[in-house]
């Protein structure tokens, strides 16, 4: 069905959209025009076009039914975005809009096919078919998936829009800008609070702006009020998304802001839902036909867009609604061809026609023909923002509609249609009365009822005698709904489960409440048992770019890093930290260290300043080894366990002061042993005094490595580097290159002579590049931690989390000689009793060289023994330069971990090497001479 | 978002907090045999009601806070500072482990 | 009736007229549904009601994947019939209804690895055994690794898997992108893709119809499952369970089976059996339907999210659990925004796609990421709980082996590692390293 003639009628008193602005868009491929203001559907609809899309299942051509954001069959392809809401979206200059569902064109599908074959795509079909063979599931499965429905992913490299988000603290927040909702967003805000009114649509009037001149000048009335109110902030095109634990409310605004959409949050005093009622659908054969649809659709079409929706019509109503649509087309020059009028017990049985209706069939049996059937068969009221507060709304026989319970948190409140029915009048007056209630209740007044409305008597309407659509997103008719219980898919999870009944895009707004009704029929229950069921957030899908926003994911670098990158290195991402794994060679940057001198960035290590008479207690309880005797001036190794005996963290902690300490951590774990001691102090001995201040990125620090290092250092400080005073393990304060208030100490995780300087940070960069500048002479060079990991294990120095795992216990990492068992207490210290004393009996952490000295194991290697039987593992391996050989780590049980033991290694490729347990961890300078010079 | 009105600072989005555990387990390093130790280690009471229980402020104050919660739906019945009594419209016991 | 119509003539969905007790389910065929197609005959049902008895030989509670399987095991392997599944709700309404459907069997721990393999091999032989088609699609896994500590990791299973037979390895980014073009493989990502572990035998399955499937496999075996009814109480004498009480009368049974999720510490403190388990909600979400462009099953870790692609176009997302211990299902904003965050770095191109519905299960975590399965101090009191988010990889095989520990009274080797008693022996799992995000 292409574009045909021109379906624009008279300007409308309330038509939204601007005549003096044309606006060109493209559909399939096909010029296409609207006003400013239409949105795609209704350009559509204006020019003619009736079929928007093709079913999911069968590919029926489906048009407009409700003309809203949740048309079902109203989603198209608008340039690379899929199921954008046409019956919603403003159509805008140059938009690509194309319909989605259809191959290879909307007028034929050739999966329309499915039509014929229909009968035996029963609910379940999927589930008593394709069984066997079984080799041949995958294959039809392959087919199946390409009937998915929706539009197409936007193609890969798809600039990312922008989104943003904020955040807000309202007194009261309004869901839903209809009378109800306008009047309870003015008197709160006539109290002083301040209000934030949400509307769904692009403005403030709810069924008012379709509605006849009587409405529109309520409505101006209304919209004067809200605007005189400063303290009123209205955000329409947005919609509340869901309501979560303490009112925290999602609002996501469409439209109106420089980005794309943006996500609010807002911690909101008292929510007001007035989310008006959703008209309901009527179930009967072809009640999918492009043609069929609500009263509400014509409408809008007519009232805002000045769009006649066809020529001729017959109305089945039940309500007033239906009443005024009558009226209304009518007006808009559409002929009436006949009134069924459901409270006198006229019905509707089918609307006939291929493709398009062009006829419709009265219970009676008799035929009237038409191009438009229009159906006023009852309401829905959306309770979902309700139910997230925690209601569970009841069946109301007589209005034939759920209305909320009042079981909702009391910082909810219901204001308007969804509470119940009224005249306009009485619809402001109950929004006004909400509003006060809800600013009172914000400012933290007890709850006082308000007195509710009562949902108007109404005709039960749902399905008809006829087989027809339950739900249009999803191809579910209502016989499967009774196929479904017969099958014992009988409760209403079940059988919406087994059906996919509102599972789909429209989340049950729609066909929710039929799907009960039919289901409650089918097996003879009242609807109240048949249950509702809780409709999950959130309230109107929501942009994964929304829900994101700007991505705020924080790097932390040290101050040295421009220079790095400056300097080529390639930087390796650790956790929040950016940093050089090397500079381009890192076996020379190692060999480098090993010769002659290297300086690397260790910015990232964790460091905790300490103070406090009590640190002494703090650090024997904390770490397993002793500390009762470090003296001012040296430094310590130690390793922590949590309580279950497991290691967890390791680090060098010196004594600068009396009461002063300063504590290094890995730099992954620096924030939990932060956390992890503030818990002993303030949990256990709250009687310690300690203060503990992170000064990771306070400090920079910088481990000069290397024979060369002292000679380095010596030429820019002041501090006495001779190691009759300043030996090993030792740490001392001074002047680094002019710097003052720098902490250097001597420690060796590379093997080396080295000083670990903690520079103040905005100074670091200035002490590397001096380093670098009066160390040319001595061949300094920077590495990186690719040549400190080679390094490390070169020495036999083992790595938290690498060589060890999330059960090691301190015994089995070979750190027995750091814990001392002896002390009162420790963390982890019961466990670490019961491991000592199985004597050796359990894994351990060994050296291993590979009888191929050439062969490096990748870590995680298996050993095996007896074939395939896994017995332990390489934890860390490399090539080391120094020694020419490759240099292992590894995890091996007791049976194997005396030196010697011949081990049987797994490789990538599945091959088998040998390899033999070492005497000692370290297989560069195990005596520790060059660590010590 | 669940808020807990923190003795400290006022009422913040529970993402500033990080949960430390059920209240009342009680660390015997002398006397604890395994079987006793490993309960202390695993065992919760992991009740569907209200739970004793602290939080630690790691976004804002860092103090570790005693809180009552309802499992089931989350409503906090009182905060107060770790190792302070408990409001004595509840209970009459001490909040700290 | 108390719907009302427009018309009085008859609709054509009148009363299905209750159960029809002790009816046969058909046997699912091409030929069947043909033939029904064209006789518009009803499908006979699936599921009976049942009065309950006053005894049975083995109650198991829960009717979920777990409770379904083992009815079902327990009937077809060794021909115990007389045995009832309670559910306080719906069958499969719990994590078996609510958890994303990744199977796979590519753990870090040897004992983790081979239970998990029997589950995926009696997963691909479901849909016959059951005459019910699961839909188990092998896609193929890929848990990416945005480090070198997770790649390390991800060699490490990669290791393990292969020394058990497990088709597994891992790959570079490279081999990443061309499995999957839509992701980022490019190094200028905030936490670039390093490789992958990649798992060919892992995939999704269509969780509802496992639930159905055994449930209507165990009814037609003569097991009864009851839906809306809650166990109050479970009765014991001198240390051994005697039966349990319900919302629908007092059974008397020798043993019962705890099968519950989320509620396992409520069920177990019936028995005053203290387990070493916290729940926690685990939530998911689901978006709007799009093209296929999704052809695996993507997992990272670092960025705790996962992500697959159902054959109806809607992405499904799952992340790690919430970050306290609750029992409400309400979900999270911020849930949803993390999801939102991190899949958009691993696919920046979606960011139009709309997220459709979000939801919650729950979960009972272990101190080791591994189940509790077996006897407990309480004699005829057995468990198969502590899942935490990997419960219905697991459901087969632990029906299989809780079958066959009810019907021999001994614990079956494939489970022996995951005994109540392996905490207060100090004797825990090493899954830790595999199950952070266990997907």
């Amino acid at each position: 069905m292409s574009a045909s003639g021109n379906w624009r009628i008279a300007p409308q008193p309330g038509e939204v959209i601007d005549r003096s602005q044309k606006v060109n868009f493209t559909w399939n491929g096909s010029p296409a025009s609207g006003y400013a203001g239409d949105t795609i559907v209704s350009a559509l609809m204006a020019s003619g076009v009736r079929v928007m899309s093709r079913s999911f299942k069968y590919h029926r051509p489906r048009g407009v039914i409700t003309a809203t954001f949740f048309d079902p069959n109203c989603s198209f392809q608008v340039g690379q975005e899929p199921n954008v809401r046409g019956a919603h979206r403003m159509v805008r200059n140059g938009d690509d809009v194309n319909a989605q569902n259809a191959w290879p064109s909307l007028n034929f599908d050739i999966r329309a096919a499915n039509q014929v074959v229909g009968r035996f795509l029963g609910p379940g079909f999927y589930y008593k078919t394709f069984i066997k063979p079984q080799k041949l599931w995958p294959a039809y499965q392959k087919v199946l998936s390409t009937f998915a429905p929706g539009g197409a992913p936007p193609a890969i490299g798809t600039p990312q829009e922008i989104f943003d988000k904020r955040f807000v603290h309202p007194d009261v927040l309004v869901a839903g800008g209809g009378p109800a909702g306008m009047a309870a967003a003015i008197e709160a805000a006539r109290t002083g609070a301040k209000v934030i009114l949400v509307e769904e649509e692009y403005e403030l009037g709810g069924h008012l702006r379709y509605g006849g001149t009587e409405s529109l000048a309520t409505l101006a009335a209304l919209r004067a009020e809200v605007a005189s109110f400063d303290n009123i902030e209205v955000l329409t095109d947005s919609v509340v998304s869901g309501r979560y634990d303490d009112n925290w409310v999602g609002v996501v605004q469409r439209s109106g802001i420089w980005a794309k959409e943006r996500m609010i949050k807002a911690r909101v005093g008292t929510l007001v839902v007035a989310a008006g009622l959703i008209e309901r659908p009527y179930v009967f054969e072809g009640n999918d036909l492009p043609g069929v649809m609500l009263a509400t659709a014509a409408l809008r079409l007519i009232g805002l867009h000045a769009v006649k929706p066809g020529t001729s019509a017959v109305v089945f109503t039940a309500n007033s609604t239906g009443d005024e649509a009558i009226e209304r087309l009518r007006a808009a020059g559409v002929s009436i061809a006949r009134v069924l009028d459901a409270r006198k017990g006229e019905n509707v049985t089918r609307a006939l026609g291929r493709g398009q209706v062009s006829g419709v069939e009265a219970g009676d049996g008799s035929k009237t023909s038409a191009d438009l059937l229009i159906t006023a068969t009852g309401w829905t009221a959306p309770t979902s923002l309700l139910n997230m507060a925690g209601d569970r709304p009841v069946w109301n026989a007589a209005g034939a509609r759920f209305t909320p319970s009042e079981l909702f948190h009391s910082s909810v409140m219901a204001a308007g249609g969804i509470v119940g029915d009224g005249t306009t009048a009485e619809l402001i007056a109950h929004g006004r009365a909400v509003g006060i209630e809800a600013a009172s209740r914000a400012r933290g007044e007890a709850a006082k009822p308000v007195a509710a409305l009562i949902p108007d008597a109404h005709p039960a309407l749902f399905q008809s005698t006829t087989v027809g659509f339950l739900d249009l997103s999803e191809d579910v008719k209502n016989k499967d709904i009774v196929s479904a219980a017969k099958e014992g898919y009988d409760s209403s999870e079940l059988a919406k489960r087994f059906t996919t009944s509102a599972m789909g895009p429209s989340q049950g707004k729609l066909e929710m409440v039929n799907t009960m009704a039919v289901l409650a029929e089918a097996t003879g229950r009242d609807f109240q048992s048949t249950g509702t069921t809780v409709w999950r957030p959130p309230y109107a899908p929501i942009s994964l770019g929304a829900l994101a926003g700007r991505v705020f994911e924080p790097d932390r670098v040290s101050p040295m890093q421009l220079w790095h990158e400056a300097h080529g290195a390639k930087d390796m991402v650790a956790a929040q930290w950016i940093r050089p794994e090397h500079y381009g060679n890192p076996q020379a940057e190692a060999l480098n260290v090993r010769s002659n001198v290297g300086i690397i960035d260790l910015t990232p290590l964790g460091k905790l300043d300490l103070h406090g008479p009590d640190i002494v207690k703090l650090l024997n309880l904390a770490y397993t080894n002793t500390w009762d005797n470090l003296a001012v001036g040296s430094v310590r190794y130690g390793v922590m366990c949590a309580e279950d005996g497991v290691v967890m963290d390791d680090g060098v902690t010196g004594r600068l002061g009396d009461d002063h300490y300063l504590m290094t951590t890995t730099s992954s774990g620096a924030g939990n042993v932060w956390d992890w001691l503030e818990m002993w102090l303030q949990t256990v001995h709250r009687e310690w005094q300690v203060t503990i201040t992170p000064v990771t990125t306070a400090l920079v620090s910088i481990n000069v490595a290397g024979p060369n290092s002292r000679e380095l250092l010596s030429r820019i400080t002041d501090i006495d580097l001779d190691p009759a005073v300043f030996g090993y393990m030792k740490v001392r304060q001074g002047t680094v290159a002019g710097v003052a208030d720098c902490i250097v100490w001597r420690i060796g995780f590379t093997g080396e002579l080295s000083y670990e300087i903690h520079v103040p940070a905005s100074y670091g960069l200035h002490v590397w590049e001096t380093l670098l500048e009066v160390g040319k002479d001595l061949g300094v060079a920077p590495f990186g931690i690719e040549a400190q990991r080679i390094l490390r294990l070169e020495k036999g120095h083992f790595i938290v989390g690498q060589d060890t795992d999330g059960l090691t216990q301190a015994y089995e990492a070979g750190l027995g000689g750091l814990v001392k068992l002896a002390k009162e207490d420790f963390s982890g210290k019961p466990e670490l009793v019961w491991q000592e004393a199985l004597a050796g009996n359990y894994s351990h952490l060994v050296a291993v060289e590979t009888v191929d000295p050439l062969l490096v194991p990748a870590e995680a290697s298996q050993i095996v023994e007896n074939g395939n039987e896994i017995v332990g593992r390489i934890t860390s391996s490399r090539m080391s330069p120094t020694l020419k050989r490759s240099v292992c780590l590894a995890h091996v049980p007791a049976s194997l971990s005396t030196p010697g033991s011949r081990l049987t290694i797994v490789l990538e490729n599945g091959d088998r090497a040998a390899a033999i347990v070492r005497e000692d961890l370290a297989f560069v300078d195990p005596e520790g001479v060059r660590l010590r010079g | 978002m669940l808020v807990i009105d923190c003795p400290y600072c006022g009422p913040r989005n529970s993402t500033e907090f990080r949960h430390a555990g059920e209240a009342g387990k009680s660390r015997d390093v002398a006397n604890s045999t395994p079987a006793e130790w490993r309960r202390y280690l695993y065992e919760f009471n992991n009740p569907l009601g209200w739970v004793r229980e602290h939080w630690f402020h790691s976004s804002g104050c860092r103090r570790y806070i005693s809180s009552e919660r309802h499992t089931g739906n989350n409503e906090v019945r009182w905060v107060v500072p770790f190792g302070t009594p408990a409001p004595s419209t509840t209970s009459d016991k001490e909040t700290g482990a | 009736m108390a719907l009302g119509n427009a018309s009085t003539s008859r609709t054509p969905t009148a009363s299905v007229g209750g159960a029809r007790k002790g009816s046969r389910p058909a046997r699912y065929s091409a030929f069947d549904i043909f033939r029904r197609g064209v006789t518009h005959a009803d499908w006979p049902r699936s599921f009976n009601e049942h009065e309950l008895k006053k005894s049975y030989d083995v109650v198991i509670i829960g009717a979920g994947v777990h409770g379904l399987a083992c009815a079902y095991y327990l009937a077809k392997n060794h021909g115990i019939t007389n045995v009832a599944v309670i559910e306080k709700a719906y069958m499969g309404g719990g994590g078996s209804g609510r958890n994303t459907a990744i199977i796979r069997s590519n753990y870090l721990t040897p004992e983790g690895v081979r239970f998990y393999d029997r589950s995926v091999k009696l997963y691909e032989d479901l849909a016959v055994d059951l005459n019910y088609n699961v839909m188990f699609s092998q896609r193929g896994h890929l848990t990416l690794a945005h480090n070198d500590a997770s790649l390390r990791t991800m060699h490490w299973r990669a290791e393990v898997n292969k020394l058990q037979g497990i088709n597994s390895s891992v790959i570079d980014a490279k081999e990443v992108g061309k499995i999957v073009p839509y992701l980022d493989v490019t190094d200028h990502a905030r936490y670039p893709i390093l490789g992958a572990l990649y798992h060919p035998p892992g995939g999704i399955i269509r969780h509802d119809a496992v639930n159905w499937g055994y449930a209507r496999a165990a009814g037609h075996l003569g097991v009864e499952i009851h839906q809306q009814t809650e166990v109050l109480g479970i009765e014991t004498a001198g240390g051994k369970v005697t039966g349990v009480r319900t919302s629908r009368g007092n059974i008397s049974a020798p043993i019962v089976v705890n099968c519950t999720a989320g509620w396992a510490s409520t069920i177990c403190d019936m028995v005053d059996v203290k387990m070493p388990l916290v729940t926690h909600p685990l939530q998911a979400a689901v978006t709007e339907p799009v093209k296929v462009f999704l052809p695996a099953v993507i997992v990272s870790g670092s960025l705790h999210v996962y992500v697959s692609q159902t054959d109806r176009g809607e992405l499904v997302f799952g992340a790690s659990v919430d970050p306290y211990p609750s029992y409400s299902l309400r979900g999270s904003l911020e849930f949803t925004e993390g999801l939102a965050t991190h899949i958009l770095e691993l696919i920046p191109s979606i960011g139009s796609l709309k997220l459709l519905r979000q939801w919650a299960g729950l979960c009972d975590m272990t101190p080791d990421y591994s189940p509790i399965m077996g006897i407990t101090p309480v004699e005829g009191f057995l468990v198969d709980v502590g899942w935490g988010t990997y419960g219905f990889k697991a459901g087969p095989v632990s029906g299989e082996q809780m079958a066959q520990l009810v019907a021999t009274g001994r614990t079956p080797e494939l489970i022996a590692a995951f005994d109540l008693a392996r905490f207060a022996d100090g004797r825990l799992v090493g899954e830790k390293g595999a199950a952070s995000v266990g997907h």
